[in-house]
């Protein structure tokens, strides 16, 4: 049964603290409000939480849940709030999340997966990559458990859905020995190096005579039957494929 | 969050709703607080919010007398200090 919002809930420590930091920022605000028309007011330094709580694990997570009324047998918890520098908040904390970055919730590896990566501290792709920087085998540390080749193909597919193609015109051409082409141009096209676009234009293969991220030209021959309806289907790389019906 | 609690920042800001300032007059004698250390027990309940977060709502005592079904009393103690002293910290 699901718990209605006014019932005692399982929390974990994490959201705990966070909902507790909230509380504390708003205790300073209140009191910064009355300091406006009261000199002399007082603000909360050092705070220390006891807490009579009933931790379960089911296998993943450690829950808890608040001692009630009439309960016995709790076990302890204290958590200690102590006021530290700006210099203090920089040297132990992690910078903010850059621009793009993929959180491992977000891609999709199997629990057993994230569950590691979870207990030795990555918890986005961006983790992963300073621990890649320092050139740290995670496989070692994780006594191999981790799944690697779909991680990465994950991450991969992660990042391309961020930045996933996009064709703004195709038009045909003739090259300099008047064999005609198709001209596709457009964003974020083919920016896999290690990976030859491939095409496909009306179910027959076709040569890909030259491929960026702005633009790509393909061959087309007599076996293209190329007329008036085509299909063209493009795949630049193993996560992003596209498929057009080009007009003549 | 049931209508016995209150948030846990209101907890804080009642407990620390008191003047500070000793004057005697008489003497021309002029004190003040500058570090007061709380520390008691409370009551808690942790809920869920329609958002989905979590609400630590808090109590003192409420009751003085024994009952056959005894409330738990969690612990909580801070220090609260005058704002501007704090701030220049």
């Amino acid at each position: 049964m699901r718990p209605t919002v006014s019932e005692n809930t399982a929390w974990q420590l994490e959201d705990f603290v966070d909902s507790l930091v909230v509380e504390l920022d708003k205790t300073r605000e209140t009191l910064a409000v009355k300091a406006i028309n009261k000199p002399l007011s007082y603000t909360v330094k050092d705070l220390a939480l006891d807490l009579n709580i009933f931790p379960s694990y089911d296998g993943d997570q450690v829950r808890f849940v608040t001692a009630q009324p009439g309960q016995q047998g709790a076990s302890k918890v204290t958590i200690q709030l102590s006021s530290i520098t700006d210099q203090q908040v920089r040297a132990t904390s992690k910078g903010p999340s850059p621009r793009g970055d993929v959180k491992i919730d977000d891609i999709k590896v199997d629990k057993a997966t994230r569950k590691k990566l979870r207990k030795l501290g990555v918890n986005s792709v961006d983790d992963l990559q300073q621990i890649e920087r320092k050139n740290v085998d995670l496989a070692k540390v994780a006594d191999g458990d981790i799944d690697y080749r779909t991680l990465a193909n994950q991450i991969q597919k992660s990042r391309r859905d961020q930045n996933p193609p996009r064709v703004a015109a195709v038009s045909l051409a003739r090259d300099e020995q008047a064999r005609p082409y198709l001209l596709i141009e457009g964003e974020n096209l083919a920016v896999d190096k290690s990976f030859p676009p491939v095409a496909v234009v009306n179910q027959t293969l076709a040569e890909v005579m030259s491929s960026s991220g702005k633009e790509v030209r393909v061959q087309l021959t007599r076996d293209h039957g190329f007329s008036d309806a085509n299909e063209v289907i493009l795949t630049f790389d193993p996560f992003a494929v596209i498929k057009m019906n080009v007009k003549a | 969050m049931d209508d016995a609690f209150m948030p846990f920042h209101e907890t804080l800001a009642r407990m620390l709703a008191f003047g500070g300032e000793i004057v005697d007059e008489v003497h021309g004698v002029r004190s003040y607080i500058y570090e007061c250390e709380i520390e008691s027990p409370v009551e808690l309940t942790v809920t869920r919010n329609d958002a989905g977060g979590l609400e630590i709502g808090s109590t003192p005592p409420l009751y003085y007398v024994d009952t056959s079904l005894r409330p738990s009393y969690h612990h909580v103690s801070f220090a609260a200090r005058p704002a501007d002293e704090a701030d220049s910290e």
